[in-house]
């Protein structure tokens, strides 16, 4: 094996190395999958101007539903700075073109609140939040979330209220295809697939929310 | 488990109520199979309409200031081995990304049509390499890494294997030679782990370059391999071979760029 020399003095460079780059999300609006691709790599060096973007347009789906899962305001404030950080974490295996950016953070915090209240000694359930304070008057960054939800609420007229409320037992109150199927007293296998019924109809109503 | 045992959990995984020892068994699965695997995130995807659907409630103040310190702190950490690869991950998947842009295209003739395409191509390039640089200099504090002495190639797949790839080297007469090599869409399946990665040069030379025990839900790990000794000069091609010693991914460095 050659041994390691000295670097040459003036050894040239390629120009395009040199080239300024900067973090560009468009400010509101959906993003592209490039533009998804671009913050969550600026998330993963911990570039401060990413993870404010990231943070605009999410943090208030994340929280709300942190809220409505954990039942505190401090409890759903530690589930989004969870969430970021666990997103920071696995960045690097985040593919846009097997999802939105928006969907995996928002499953990346329901696990998290689902496994937080596993540990939670005394917490079977998590309970109906009401929140009296006023909204606060959105960014623009938030225009995205204004869309997926009247696209999520538009989705969910798709199912019967049996299936809206087999659908909420399971995702808001943790109750297991079985705990169901024991309380309605119908057989486990009639749970299950009326379970994934109901998900692939709002999946299939969900198609045109696709990125643009 | 079979498919048809897995996809009968699979609404409850999307839904976030299976228990950890089914999710795990469901997990398992899905690392090899793409098929349930592409159910499980269509499936979650309708299961997360649930909570863009609520209210939103007003974030507490201050909270966006304690995230981003909260990330930026890790983020700035001293650098663990595990960061590294991650980010070294990005990065080649970026790289990626950035060779199925349209250079063929390009060189085929029809810059007009592709030229903003290869604009932003060549941006997102130096984008990466930016970053690579600092991930180097990272696992070798101070010291500053010439950016042309960086290069890519990617793996594709050869008969009989599965998957795909990229790999960076770094070739430098001056600090140790590194390399790292990113791959997804490996199979799993017992009896072709470890993979190992090895460089091979003209004359058959051949150097080991790391080796990969475990696999992602994608089939994906990546290999990072730091070289005290060798110099990586003419070492351009990179296989990545199963436990029975066949290649199932290879590839060629280009280190005259």
């Amino acid at each position: 094996m050659m041994a390691k020399q000295p670097r040459k003095p003036g050894q040239a460079r390629r120009p395009y190395h040199r080239k300024e780059t900067r973090l560009d999300p468009r400010p509101d609006g959906p993003l592209l999958a490039r533009e998804e691709q671009q913050l969550v790599e600026g998330l993963l060096a911990g570039n401060q101007e990413a993870v404010r973007a990231l943070y605009a347009r999410y943090a208030r789906p994340i929280f709300t539903l942190g809220l409505r899962l954990l039942g505190s305001a401090e409890a759903a404030e530690e589930l989004t700075q969870d969430v970021f950080l666990a997103a920071w974490r696995k960045a690097a295996r985040f593919d846009p073109s097997r999802g939105r950016l928006s969907t995996w953070l928002m499953t990346i915090a329901h696990n998290l609140a689902v496994d937080r209240l596993r540990r939670e000694t005394g917490v079977t359930r998590p309970r109906l939040i009401l929140v009296d304070e006023v909204p606060e008057v959105l960014g623009p960054d938030e225009d995205e979330v204004l869309m997926e939800r009247d696209v999520a609420i538009r989705a969910l007229e798709s199912l019967s209220d049996a299936e809206k409320r087999l659908l909420a037992r399971a995702y808001f109150g943790g109750l297991t295809a079985r705990e169901i199927a024991e309380d309605d007293h119908i057989p486990l296998g009639t749970v299950k697939t009326r379970l994934r019924t109901a998900l692939i109809k709002v999946r299939r109503a969900n198609q045109d929310k696709e990125r643009p | 488990m079979t498919c048809l045992e897995v996809r009968e959990l699979l609404p409850e995984l999307a839904v976030g109520v299976l228990s950890p020892e089914d999710r795990e068994r469901a997990e398992r699965h899905l690392q090899w199979c793409a098929g349930c695997r592409k159910e499980a995130t269509d499936l979650g995807s309708a299961a997360a309409t649930f909570a863009f659907a609520l209210e939103p409630v007003p974030v507490p103040q201050g909270l966006g200031d304690r995230v981003v310190a909260r990330v930026h702190r890790a983020a700035g950490a001293p650098g663990t081995s595990r960061r590294a690869r991650m980010a070294a991950a990005a990065v080649v998947a970026a790289m990626v990304a950035v060779t199925s842009l349209g250079w063929g295209a390009v060189m085929a003739g029809r810059a007009d049509r592709f030229a903003e395409r290869a604009e932003r191509a060549e941006r997102e390039q130096a984008a990466a390499l930016e970053r690579f640089q600092r991930i180097l200099a990272g696992v070798i504090p101070g010291q500053q890494l010439p950016d042309d002495e960086t290069h890519l190639g990617q793996l594709a797949l050869v008969a009989g294997g599965s998957g795909g790839g990229a790999v960076l080297q770094l070739v430098s007469p001056t600090i140790l030679d590194f390399v790292i090599v990113i791959v997804s869409g490996l199979d799993p399946v017992q009896g072709s782990m470890p993979y190992r990665v090895r460089l091979v040069n003209a004359r058959g030379d051949v150097l080991r370059a790391g080796r990969i025990d475990e696999l992602d839900a994608d089939g994906g790990a990546e290999a990072y391999h730091q070289f005290k000794t060798a110099d990586l000069t003419g070492y351009t091609t990179v296989d990545v071979v199963d436990a029975t010693g066949a290649v199932v991914l290879s590839g060629v460095v280009d280190q005259s760029a």
